[in-house]
This record gives C-alpha cells, structure tokens and sequence, in this order.
C-alpha cells in the first residue's frame, strides 16, 4: 500500500466519523427546533385565546379554538405550573396514524376564575423523509470530501514525496561497484534533506571502501605471484644440486607451502574477479556434452581411488552459463566428489533439463553443510583442501541465477543446482 | 635454439635463464617494453617468453607489435592471471602458449619443447633416452624396439621425464603437467605415485631397465642406469 494512499484512507475514516457525529446533531437540532417553532405558536395561540377570554366576548365559534380545549380549574394550580408542555405519540384519527402531537396548557386567571387552556399541535417529525434528505446531503458531502482528499492527496503527497521517491529511485539504480555517486535533488523538507545527505556519505564511504577492498585484492594477489614464481623456481634450482636428504625435505616443505600460498593466491583472485565478473546474459552452455567431457578427464584420478561414477545425462541440456565458468564448476565439482569421498566408493550424476545432481558418498561433514559454502571452510579438515571451491561454485552459479543446495545424508553428500 | 625472456622481476628471469641454459638453450633478458621491442626488431628468437604485466607496457601490445611486423618468433605468455582470465578475455590471442604463475621451471621446458616440436614438424620427432625411445607423432613409446602398452597419462608422463632428464621433478610439478587446472583441489601427491608406479612397471616388465627413481620420497628423476 503506498504511503499517500494510507494518509486518504485515515483521512477518509476520519471524515466520515465527523460527518456522521455532524450529522446526529443536525438531526437532534433540527427535530428539536420543530417542536420549539411549535410551541412558540401554541405560546402565542393560547395567549390570543387568554386575550379572548379576557375580552369577555364569545369567540366560542372562532377558527383559534379549534385546537383550544378551555377549562376551569381549582385555585392551586397556578402557583405550580405557570405553563405545561407535553409532547407524546398519539393515534390521529384524521392522519389515520401515529403522530407526534405537542400540548401546551397555561393557567390565565381572568375574572378571579383559574382557567386550563390546553392547545395542541401536531409536530412533523424529521424522520423518514427529511431523515432520507439529511442523510443524502451528508452523503454527498462524503463522496466531494473523499473525491477531494484522493485528488488533493495525490497531487500534494506526488510533490511533497517527489524527492522521497527521487531517493528511491536513486537506491535502486545506486551499484556499488560503479564510481558515479547517487544522483539526489535537493528538497525543501528537512527530513528529506537529511536523508539525502545520510545516503550520500553513506554510499560514497561505502563505494570508496568498497574500492579500496577491490584494489587491494586485485593488486595482492597479482603482485604476490611474481615472487612466489621466483622463490619457487629458486628452490627448484636448489634441489638439482647437491644436498643432504635433510635439507631436500626442508627445500621440498618450502615449496609445498609456496604452491599452497599460490594456490590459495589465485583462489581469491578469481573469487574477487567473480564478485565483480558482469555476465552475459547471452552465454550459453551445453552442459549434456560438457558434463560427461568433465566426468572423463578426472576418470583416471576416479579410478586410483576405485570410485564408480554413473552418469544419467539428459542429452540437450543448455544453460545459461559462460562455458569457462561452467568448466571451472563441473571441475570443482567433480574433484570435490573425488577428494571427499571413500577408496571403493560412488558417484552419482545425473543431469535433467531442470537440475543437475551430483552426489558422492563419504564421511559426515564435521560443520553443518550450509556453511561449506564459505570461504575456506572444511567439511574434513584431515584432507589438505584450500576449502574455497565451493565458494566459488556458489558465485558462479549466482551470477546467472541458478539456486544451488548441499545436503548430506545417510552418508551421501549431495549437491544440486536448479537452473534458472 | 635462442630464447629471449622478457620479465621485469630480476631475480625470477636470473632462475628461468639458469635453468634453461642448464637445459642448453641461449637465453636472452629484457627487463622493460621497450628493451625487448628492441632486441626483437634486431635479432631474432625461437621462442619469446613474455611476461604481460611490464613496468612501461603491457606485454599484449609487444605481441601485437610482433605480430603486426610479421615476426615468426613463438611466445609462451607468462602471467599472473588467472587461467580463466585468458579464456574470458582471450588474451592469449597471438599467443601459442601461456603458463600461469608460479610455474615448476621443469614445465616451462616442457612447454618450449612441445612449441618447438610443432614448429618443425620435419625435424625428427622421436624423444630417445637409453633404450627408450617415444614416437611424438604416432604417440607410441618402445623399450629396445618394444611396444609399451601405455596410457596416454602415462605416456605423458615419460615424456616429461625424458624432457627433464636428470632432473629432480617434485610430485607437484608432476601433477601440474598432467592435470593442469584440475589439480587445485585432489591430493595429486597420491596420484603421481601410482602413475610413476604403473610407468616403471611396464618399462621393466617389457624389458627396460628402472631408469626412473625416487628422490626421498619427494618426487622422481629418470636417470641413466648405473
């Protein structure tokens, strides 16, 4: 729900709650002024007939008396009531319904003699019809109101949220890895403007950082190489010579750990390469001819450890994928099934048009399997591995969509990819 | 068979020419961009071994240079990149080989041996070493005049070892050679050793003497029988 759209539904609720309240007013002012007007005129009709009866003449047969009822009553009464007014329901027989029907009696004393005159009137309630009346001109002041707000909502929340959604805007198109800063207009608001400049300092800290982290890494581990290269080759040179068994295995230790170095070196390179690798959409690989040409170069290294590896291939299987990376996954892959897995044991591969499974058996993963996929992390930490390949898999398959899943079970590791 | 390296890194380009003069090749260095564009417009070289990240230029410009000058000269790139870049970028246009840092030097051989091979395709191609002999073109190895039933790992396996005779080759640099980019992630120390195993058994049991032998348990050296 968007935001202005929140704001007309408060405000609508809270105009029709106003008008409704409104509305029981006019309505109890309105009935309530009936029946005063009524009176007043009973007020000024008795008081002729008082004025009539003062006069002493006969007017028994005057129109006022119509409504007029005039009786003589005891002494007391006036002291107690200067006037009466009741207002009931009664059956009118010339309406031939119930009616509202208001009696006013005063008590004049002409002559010494105490007289009751009663007239009454019948009020026109404001139900039905004048109800009818009221509530549609309240309606209709609801429906202009609520027109009113929708419009005037869009228009204003549409300048006033002109920069909020400029904001937006700008943080859906802000990449960290490129060098233009986030374009933001200048509002008049000061909260936006605090945002505006919130976001700033945040994203160019974060995209210098960001920067920096790259250069670093890129430079590293390129500048690392040359010299591991050459202390390498320098041991190399070393071992022809002539040495005592003691100083070989000392000589072939620093070079193990040099190719290690080296090895772990080019890992994070090409994992920083393909943090910022841009794939192309258009990259296509037939993984049906791929995935049985990877299966084949590592038959040999399968066979010294007595692994059996079944493949069931779907043949036509292309995806969206940069073949070299694809290599680089299925390699990684397939010397994960054979490193981790038991002399005499199994590999099972099996490619759909949807997924590719590729499970192996093999000892229990001592890290929950989920976090395999981090950075130098070991399921077996006997087994000299950098532990950074499935890193890698995961990145590659991330950068053109496919879902990737590792689970173990009842002493199978299993990997899947879901093609996107 | 003259070589020029072209590397800046003074101490790498002394061990590379050491070992390739060891191996009998005249060895030539140029540390910048412009010294090796020099050196190649007035001599001329078998084999270039250029580094592409040079202090005044990058080493892809040179093989362009070269290539645009109709120079005949093969180049082996020598990068710290990875080999995926070169398969992203294809920076090895141009290039008839590269090799990935840090390299075994007895690799590097191999690779200048495979180019210069293919180069001359009339020279003749058949590797001898004692009674060994390996055919290059028909791929067949024989020991005295006998056909050895070889894999072709393991008959790869000999040439590398015929290449670098009397060298000391670790387990790794084994494996680098005949897996290349596979072996990031196997422990291939096992894997060298049963190859070498199988490869020793077979030159014997055809007859051949165990001219192959461990250095300490830490690699193997094909040396003439004593």
């Amino acid at each position: 729900m968007k935001l202005n759209h929140r704001y007309t539904l408060a405000y609508a609720v809270i105009s029709l709650f106003v008008l409704s309240i409104g509305f029981a007013i006019v309505y109890a002012a309105l009935s309530r002024s009936v029946t005063q007007t009524t009176i007043g005129k009973l007020r000024h009709l008795n008081s002729v007939v008082t004025a009539q009866l003062r006069s002493g003449r006969d007017y028994s047969r005057h129109p006022a008396r119509t409504h007029v009822r005039i009786r003589v009553g005891a002494p007391t009464d006036t002291l107690r009531h200067p006037s009466l007014v009741e207002v009931r329901d009664e059956w009118d027989a010339t309406l031939q319904s119930m009616v509202r029907t208001v009696r006013l009696t005063t008590y004049p004393v002409v002559a010494g003699k105490h007289y009751h005159v009663t007239s009454k009137a019948v009020v026109v309630e404001p139900s039905d019809e004048y109800l009818t009346g009221i509530v549609l001109v309240f309606a209709w002041t609801f429906v202009f109101l609520l027109a009113l707000v929708v419009i005037l909502s869009e228009v204003i929340s549409w300048r006033i949220l002109k920069p909020f959604n400029a904001i937006l805007q700008g943080i859906q198109r802000f990449q960290l890895n490129q060098k233009t800063t986030m374009a933001l207009q200048p509002s008049r608001t000061t909260e936006f403007n605090a945002l505006n400049e919130f976001l700033l300092k945040m994203t160019s800290r974060a995209q210098s950082d960001y920067q920096g982290l790259k250069e670093f890494s890129e430079n590293a581990s390129h500048e690392l190489q040359t010299p591991i290269a050459s202390m390498k080759a320098k041991i190399e040179l070393l071992m022809d010579s002539d040495l005592t068994e003691k100083q070989l295995l000392m000589l072939t230790a620093m070079h193990d750990e040099l190719e290690r170095l080296a090895k772990i070196n080019h890992s994070l390179t090409l994992l920083a390469k393909l943090e910022n690798f841009e794939s192309h959409p258009a990259a296509r690989t037939d993984l049906s001819l791929l995935v049985p040409a990877t299966e084949a170069a590592f038959a040999d290294l399968a066979e010294m450890k007595n692994l059996r590896t079944t493949l069931h291939i779907t043949p036509g299987v292309v995806v969206a994928l940069d073949e070299s990376l694809a290599q680089l996954l299925l390699n990684n892959l397939f010397s994960n099934a054979i490193r981790h897995n038991l002399p005499g044991g199994e590999i099972l591969v099996e490619l759909t048009a949807t997924e590719l499974h590729l499970q192996n058996t093999g000892y229990a993963p001592t890290v929950p399997v989920e976090e395999l996929f981090g950075r130098f992390k070991k399921g077996n930490a006997a087994l000299d591995s950098i532990g950074i390949g499935l890193a890698i898999v995961r990145r590659i398959s991330e950068l053109y969509g496919h879902r990737i899943d590792y689970t173990y079970a009842e002493g199978w590791h299993r990997i899947r990819v879901v093609f996107a | 068979m003259k070589i020029l390296l072209v590397e800046d890194h003074a101490e790498l380009a002394q061990s590379i020419v050491t070992y390739l003069t060891q191996e009998h090749y005249l060895c030539e260095v140029a540390t910048t961009f412009d010294e090796a564009r020099e050196k190649l417009i007035l001599f001329t070289y078998d084999c270039v071994l250029l580094d592409i990240m040079l202090p005044d230029g990058n080493g892809i410009n040179l093989l362009k240079l070269l290539r645009k000058d109709g120079v005949e000269s093969s180049v082996i790139i020598i990068s710290a990149q990875n080999a995926l870049d070169f398969k992203l970028t294809g920076l090895s246009e141009g290039a008839d080989d590269y090799i990935i840092k840090p390299f075994p030097l007895p690799e590097l051989h191999a690779r200048i041996k495979a180019i210069m091979r293919r180069r001359s395709p009339h020279k003749n191609n058949v590797l001898t070493f004692e009674d060994l002999t390996a055919d290059l073109d028909s791929m067949e190895c024989r020991v005295k005049g006998k056909l050895l039933n070889l894999t072709r790992k393991e008959i790869n396996l000999l040439l590398y070892f015929i290449n670098n005779k009397g060298r000391m080759l670790t387990r790794q640099a084994i494996a680098a050679h005949l897996w290349g980019d596979y072996t990031d992630n196997l422990d291939s120390v096992d894997f060298v050793y049963q190859h070498v195993k199988n490869l020793r058994k077979k030159i014997t049991d055809a007859g051949g003497k165990d001219y192959i032998s461990t250095v300490y348990g830490l690699g193997y050296k094909l040396n003439a029988a004593t």
